[in-house]
């Protein structure tokens, strides 16, 4: 009886056991949700069709297969099933429909939601699938990282519609991360630092130890970071820095500017002027910052080094993107002598630019410390192959059990916030950590976590990964190469995937754009195109046969092939009319922007000598479609006809420079 | 969870029994009463003032960005038909912060002068087309994003 009493127990709690399963599935939120679901969809649908169509759906989950992502199942729409309905434009969660963005709702089916936002998809319970559970691979990515999942599949530096990615990698640029870390795509970098054995002719002793105890209070625009070195350190480190020798003939060069009169103060004021040394430099935080501020130079570098340097700076840093300048010795001489009067730092020491009498003892300590601390990674790159940090790619993708997070008990055990606080303070993991203190602002913070959390463990797979459609850049060799380089194109211009953002105007094919005779002009004399740039193109004092040399280059050399040289080829002669095209430039507004004649916006660049500047090719081209050769361009596309931007073109090619007023203006002119 | 409510209820009893034998124990309650009120007022009132913006939805950012890149060198940063590009433009730009034109023009009024410009609507040709420059999502976010313009405070 007993055995029997005891089988009718086991049976009814074997049978209970079995019920656990289909019980725990049938109670499962997701089918509240779809129910709540079809009850919503019913009330908002617009004809009785449709609301019964939501009614009919059957409870059940939905997916997304991605064979190309290992095999990835995304069930969120499981809940968040209004997220392609237009109909739940601003329902409550999880039925909102997602935000219109580059890829949805189309791409929902090719990459799926856990491409972007992370999380689990293969769970239906919410704390599971948004990875709050402790022990989750991959939680949910913050929504203020969210456009790190652009970056996974766009390798791109700059994206048009992800301002805080393309923010975050130019701020990693810029602060020189890839000296240190070894990033893929980046392998070429080279800091701009100076080499290291320059920096006793540059400066003092007094002047590098304020430096090395903070770059940023001496300069602002400083891309050096903060060490967090003592005192002890900073004394090893600046008699190692004036124990080293420099070549000799740059130690000649201060020494001959050193001897030579002084300059005329005012005139160095004019000069500095006319040359736009702001457009890279800034003077009290005016200009591009790209380079150093100017205001105290005076008392950071000897008059001797500021005359050499800006006489020849590729001698001094190969590196450096400072152009060289045809400035004469008495050129020279004015410019020191006005930056000694009016760059000076009156609150500093008088023996401020002393320099440092070494003691071999710490100059060999010092000589330990710029190994140990990485300062060679940007002041003698190439000395050592490998990077100094850990390789940061795939820490998009790391598992917060395997981050060191030491002293920062405060912080969440996630890897944006650990990332975070390694980007703003890096020091307060644990004594002793070598990576420096950048001072970000957090605006450029969030930036930057965006940025490394787009770096991923795995590469997406080939068709999904995203390349601007860019030419590689072909440089000229030989003479004309070596003029380029002189001039430093490269550092304001782009040419094909090359060059720096200063400038707006590309190089790649300046030579279908521009007429020869107005470059040559312009090389020799550069003066305003666009009124509301600020950033200008100095004026080097290139002689004409330089800038003849640079033309031709171009005009042979950077050509689009979509560009042609006569448009008007095979069109009907009533193309050709510069009387119909006024009225078209009348009619579409393009005085809203361009100055010609009298009035108009100052936005664009003034159309009054259009003609002399812009072939007419690249007129016509540009009518077509400016967004096909500059995708942000503000000047809209009117969607001309070919005659139509024909007959515009005739008329903007009648714009030109009449002789009597380029007379008139001779030499006045900027 | 029912079992819960009675211990929950006991636990409750039991602490407001302690709270109310504090309060007998400390000296005056009145004042402190009256000196924790003046004190939350002002905490009341100065909290709301930096939490008065919500962040914009999705769409409304997008618009932003678009409104920011090739609206605002004429109409401005509030919409006022001040923007640094507005000056030597005859007619000057629409204020669009302006109740009056935001009542006036229906969506569709505005995504058609967006997209077919000034001369296209019958207006002045300084506004341009932008029909072809902008997709059709970019317009409906771009007029969503101009319907959040307020005329500026009178102060």
């Amino acid at each position: 009886m007993p055995l029997r009493r005891l089988f009718a127990i086991t049976s009814i709690l074997f049978l209970a056991v079995l019920a656990v399963s289909p019980l725990k599935n049938a109670l499962r939120p997701y089918r509240r949700f779809q129910r709540e679901y079809a009850q919503l969809g019913a009330s908002r649908a617009k004809s009785m069709q449709a609301a019964k169509a939501y009614l009919q759906k059957p409870v059940a989950i939905h997916q997304i297969w991605l064979p190309d992502f290992q095999n990835r199942v995304d069930r969120c729409q499981t809940c968040h099933l209004g997220a392609e309905d237009p109909a739940m434009a601003g329902a409550a969660e999880p039925f909102r429909l997602h935000p219109a963005t580059y890829h949805t709702p189309k791409d929902f089916n090719r990459f799926g939601c856990t491409s972007c936002h992370g999380g689990q998809g293969l769970a239906t319970l919410e704390k599971d699938a948004h990875g709050e559970v402790s022990d989750a691979g991959s939680p949910m990515v913050p929504l203020k990282y969210i456009e790190s999942g652009c970056g996974r599949c766009h390798a791109s530096e700059q994206l048009a519609g992800a301002a805080t990615l393309s923010l975050g990698r130019a701020v990693m640029e810029k602060n020189g991360c890839y000296a240190c870390h070894a990033v893929k795509g980046h392998e070429a970098f080279r800091s701009e630092a100076p080499p290291i054995e320059t920096v006793g002719l540059k400066t003092g002793g007094p002047a590098l130890r304020q430096w090395l105890k903070d770059p940023k209070a001496v300069d602002p625009n400083a891309t050096m970071p903060r060490f967090q070195l003592s005192d002890q350190e900073i004394e090893e480190l600046s008699n190692y820095v004036f124990s080293l020798t420099p070549a000799k003939d740059l130690a000649s060069r201060i020494q001959a500017a050193m001897t030579a009169p002084a300059g005329d103060a005012a005139q160095g004021k004019a000069l500095f002027a006319v040359s736009r040394c702001i457009s890279c430099h800034t003077v009290e935080g005016k200009g591009n910052g790209t380079a150093p501020e100017l205001s105290r130079v005076a008392s950071r570098a000897t008059a001797g080094w500021l005359a050499a340097f800006i006489r020849d700076p590729h001698a001094f840093n190969p590196r450096t993107r400072m152009p060289q300048f045809n400035f004469s010795d008495a050129d020279v001489r004015n410019l020191v002598a006005y930056m000694e009067s009016d760059f000076k730092d009156f609150d500093a020491p008088k023996e401020i630019l002393d320099p440092i009498r070494v003691n071999q003892t710490l100059a060999e300590k010092g000589k330990v410390l710029f190994r140990q601390k990485g300062c060679f990674a940007c002041h003698a790159p190439g000395a050592e192959v490998d990077r100094f940090g850990p390789a940061l790619d795939g820490i998009g993708d790391k598992r917060p059990a395997s981050l060191e997070f030491g002293k920062r008990t405060d912080l969440p055990r996630t890897l944006p916030a650990w990332l975070e606080a390694k980007v703003q303070k890096p020091g307060s993991f644990q004594d002793g950590l070598k990576m420096p203190t950048f001072s970000l602002s957090p605006k450029e913070t969030q930036a930057v976590v965006t940025a490394l959390l787009s770096l991923g463990a795995e590469p997406v797979p080939q068709p999904y990964r995203w390349t601007p459609a860019v030419r590689p850049s072909l440089l000229p060799g030989g003479a004309v190469g070596a003029l380029m380089d002189k001039y430093r194109c490269l550092s304001c211009h782009q040419i094909g995937d090359k060059g720096g953002d200063i400038s707006t105007a590309p190089l790649t094919a300046e030579g279908s754009k521009v007429k020869q005779d107005w470059l040559v002009n312009y090389l020799v004399l550069s003066f305003t195109i666009r009124p509301i740039l600020t950033d200008r193109m100095p004026v080097f004092q290139m002689s004409k046969e330089d800038a003849a040399q640079i033309a031709q280059a171009f005009e042979t050399f950077f050509l689009d092939p979509r560009i042609p040289e006569d448009p008007y080829a095979g069109q009907p002669a009533s193309s050709n009319d510069p009387v119909e095209g006024k009225r078209l430039y009348d009619t579409l507004g393009c005085r809203a922007c361009h100055i010609l004649g009298a009035g108009g916006g100052y936005y664009g660049p003034p159309l009054t000598e259009a003609g002399t500047r812009l072939k007419p090719g690249w007129l016509f081209k540009w009518l077509k479609g400016p967004q096909a050769w500059r995708a942000d361009v503000r000047c809209p596309n009117y969607g001309l006809t070919d005659a139509e931007a024909l007959r515009l073109t005739s008329y903007l090619g009648t714009l030109v420079k009449s002789p009597a007023a380029a007379k008139a203006k001779q030499g006045g002119a900027r | 969870m029912k079992p819960h409510a009675p211990i929950a209820g006991i636990v409750l009893l039991l602490l407001a029994a302690g709270a109310c034998s504090r309060h007998k124990a400390a000296a005056p309650p009145p004042p402190a009463a009256a000196a924790a009120t003046p004190d939350a007022a002002p905490a009341a009132d100065a909290a709301p003032a930096p939490v008065a913006e919500p962040p914009l939805p999705y769409e409304l950012r997008l618009g932003r960005e678009t409104y920011r890149h090739y609206c605002l060198t004429c109409h401005g940063d509030t919409g006022a038909g001040d923007g640094f590009n507005a000056f030597n433009i005859d007619p000057h730009p629409r204020d669009l912060s302006d109740p009056a034109f935001q009542k006036a023009k229906t969506d569709a009024d505005l995504k058609d002068a967006v997209r077919r410009g000034g001369l296209g609507v019958g207006l002045s040709a300084m506004m341009p087309p932008y029909g072809h420059t902008l997709t059709p999502d970019q317009i409906d976010q771009v007029v969503g994003y101009i319907r959040t313009f307020k005329p500026a405070p009178q102060s």
